[in-house]
């Protein structure tokens, strides 16, 4: 009953302060950048740089049959600028990329690496063996899965591919997905941010805030307990992301997401993360001094999204900070035929951690009442 | 109400004693006053006592309950002011006290009763914020009544308040006193401690230096004295001697032969001019 009282008193506080308005503004600002300026789908073509050392004959054959991929059928001639000269290249683009054909393997060279996250290749006929020899440029950050692939990508059948040896390892990692376009792939993140990463912020602010009125001194001198005050904090936290992100999610998804996973992944990630602010509010007395604390903690839990609009960045390390787990949960909620095991899996997580810090910042606080 | 034994608190863990063995006891339906400038550590032991300072060591029980193991119910029967008065700014004087009361398990007081009674009686729906100093001080104070506390901590109570309305602070807190309620107040003016102390601690650097009623004080430091105001190389000097030791009966003599003198009265050792013989301290 005390916690319920205090939970609306939060909400009523919350609701006449500076930071609800933040929320409200943030919010606001997502909900338009998804509408309106985010496309459904962007031009994600990968650029490729390609140079033919090979007969003519062999040369051509090859190029009948990127004519046969190209949408219209034909090449156009675009000039290209590299290093202060001009040259001009052939361009074809297909469904699902842009291909420039070079004739000077330095122009290759040099117009991959001008063009970040483009690839070239060389492509050679090895008379020896009478086969084709690949040479890839790449731009050395690509992941060892990505270089893996381009190992195997021209052995087109299985026998070939047995050939090249067994330390090959194929896995399917998911089926039957349909895909989600540009602007449904950037939601995820976005709410993730707008929820978990504001929500550890905002409710750091209001423990400040009540540091400096004094207010949770008196609150310690009643018949109720410091958990009830902390988790009413956290629970308007929870609320407010709630209402927020469902007010991006409906518009931008419509019926599509799978909304009770959504629910229980938001009201688990915004507990989680409200205690991870509650934690830090403990060791600090005012936000300038928690300051760096807070952006470090902030800067660490963007790194999954940086990570997420990246495809050829996926360090191993990423997946051991718990945000990306909530990037991908939301992945899956908003997917046609997510993965609600993943989904539930992840909330549980973020609960037993929630309750984890939750507990600790508890402990914290009624240790150190009267500051 | 209370015992306090061994009481030391370092806030730093350093050695450096904020509270140093203090020991003492408060009866019920007394008001005890602790008398000390400020920094001596008054309040520290009040934090102590309500919890608010995690007790490090020595032996505390309020109303009943070891502080070392605090059970949230003994908040029912306490009630404190704070110091600084720390109200939720952005709510009114009245929703101040309507969520304070619902924290209670005990009948409450209503809100409105306590704002007339401190004289807010007409600002009950302006946002505490918007109040000045003292009349967020009288509304943090009449919280502090609103579960009928049977042990009452007082902080401070009248610091910083003008004289008709402390003076109306010191009613409230005799009225309640009469009413069976046990007071225990910290403050650095020897007025109140006067007015309204059955006892009274002085203490000074976190030692409690002596404990009594300042009716024996009086009694026991307060022979009367000689205020004398003459003119000394032509400056006014201001002194005031015993009348009952030798040397100061002497040194007065002397003033009176060799100097002009302007005024001269008798009068009775405050509490201050007692602390200072005491504690070899003012209290300021
Ligand atoms: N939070 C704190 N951290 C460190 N020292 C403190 C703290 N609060 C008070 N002190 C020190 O403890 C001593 C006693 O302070 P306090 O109990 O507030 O005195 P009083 O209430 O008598 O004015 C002072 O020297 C003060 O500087
Ligand atoms: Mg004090």
């Amino acid at each position: 009953m005390k916690l319920w009282y205090s939970y609306l008193k939060e909400l009523k506080l919350s609701s006449k302060g500076f930071y609800f308005y933040m929320e409200i503004l943030m919010t606001v600002i997502i909900l338009v950048l998804l509408l309106f300026v985010i496309p459904e789908e962007m031009d994600n073509k990968h650029d490729e740089y390609i140079m033919f050392d090979m007969p003519v004959q062999a040369e051509e054959y090859y190029v009948n049959i990127i004519k046969e991929n190209d949408i219209d059928g034909k090449s156009e001639i675009i000039e290209i600028e590299i290093e202060d000269k001009v040259i001009n290249v052939e361009l074809y683009v297909t469904e699902e990329s842009k291909l420039h054909i070079f004739d000077n393997e330095e122009d290759l060279i040099a117009a991959t690496e001008a063009d970040r996250p483009s690839i070239g290749a060389k492509i050679t006929w090895d008379k020896a063996n009478s086969n084709y020899k690949y040479d890839y440029y790449l731009q050395g950050y690509e992941s060892e899965k990505l270089r893996n692939l381009y190992t195997i990508i021209h052995v087109k059948d299985l026998e070939a591919l047995v050939a090249k040896g067994d330390s090959y390892e194929v896995k399917v990692l998911k089926t039957g997905h349909e895909r989600l376009n540009t602007k449904q792939n950037a939601v995820p993140a976005l709410i993730t941010f707008n929820g978990s990463l504001m929500g550890l912020f905002i409710i750091a602010a209001y423990i400040f805030l009540d540091k400096q009125e004094g207010v949770i001194k008196a609150y310690a001198v009643t018949a109720s307990h410091v958990w009830e005050y902390l988790l009413s904090k956290a629970l308007t936290l929870m609320t407010v992301t709630t209402i927020t992100t469902f007010i991006i999610i409906v518009p931008v998804m419509g019926t599509q997401p799978t909304y009770w996973a959504m629910l229980i992944l938001l009201l688990t990630s915004a507990f989680f993360s409200s205690a991870i602010g509650l934690v830090i509010s403990s060791f600090f007395d005012n936000m300038t001094q928690s300051f760096g604390a807070i952006y470090g903690v902030m800067i660490l839990f963007m790194l999954p999204a940086i990570e997420y609009f990246i495809p050829s960045w996926n360090p191993l390390w990423i997946k051991f900070i718990p945000i990306y787990y909530l990037i991908q949960g939301f992945k899956e909620t908003i997917m046609v035929n997510g993965d609600m095991t993943y989904v539930m899996l992840s909330s549980a997580g973020f609960l037993l951690m929630g309750i984890i810090f939750f507990l600790y910042a508890n402990h914290r606080f009624k240790k150190n009442l009267a500051v | 109400m209370i015992k306090v034994k061994g009481l030391n608190h370092s806030y730093k863990k350093d050695g450096k004693y904020a509270v140093n063995n203090v020991n003492f006891e408060v009866a019920e339906g007394e008001i005890f006053g602790f008398l000390g400038p400020s920094g001596a550590g008054k309040s520290t032991t009040q934090n102590i006592m309500t919890g608010l300072l995690q007790l490090q060591e020595g032996e505390v029980t309020v109303a009943g309950y070891d502080v070392k193991h605090i059970k949230n119910e003994m908040f029912n029967q306490i009630g404190m002011s704070f110091e600084q008065s720390n109200v939720y700014s952005k709510m009114t004087a009245k929703e101040n006290l309507d969520f304070y009361r619902k924290l209670f398990d005990v009948e409450t007081r209503e809100p409105q009763d306590l704002l007339d009674l401190v004289g807010l009686g007409d600002k009950g729906n302006i946002r505490a914020g918007e109040f000045s100093k003292g009349m967020k001080h009288r509304l943090t104070f009449a919280r502090s009544m609103i579960n009928n506390p049977t042990l009452w901590f007082l902080d401070e109570p009248t610091t910083g308040l003008d004289p008709s309305i402390a003076a109306d602070i010191k009613d409230i807190i005799r009225r309640e006193n009469k009413k069976g309620v046990t007071v225990f107040l910290t403050t650095h003016n020897m007025y109140i401690a006067d007015e309204l102390c059955d006892r009274v601690a002085f203490i000074v650097d976190g030692d409690i230096k002596l404990i009594d009623s300042p009716k024996n004080l009086k009694l026991q430091y307060g022979e009367q004295l000689v205020e004398v105001e003459y003119i000394k190389d032509g400056d006014v000097v201001k002194e005031s001697f015993s009348t009952i030791k030798t040397e100061d009966k002497n040194q007065l003599k002397d003033i009176i032969d060799k100097y002009e003198i302007q005024t001269m009265h008798t009068k009775e050792a405050t509490l201050e001019e007692i602390f200072i013989k005491v504690t070899g301290r003012g209290l300021k």
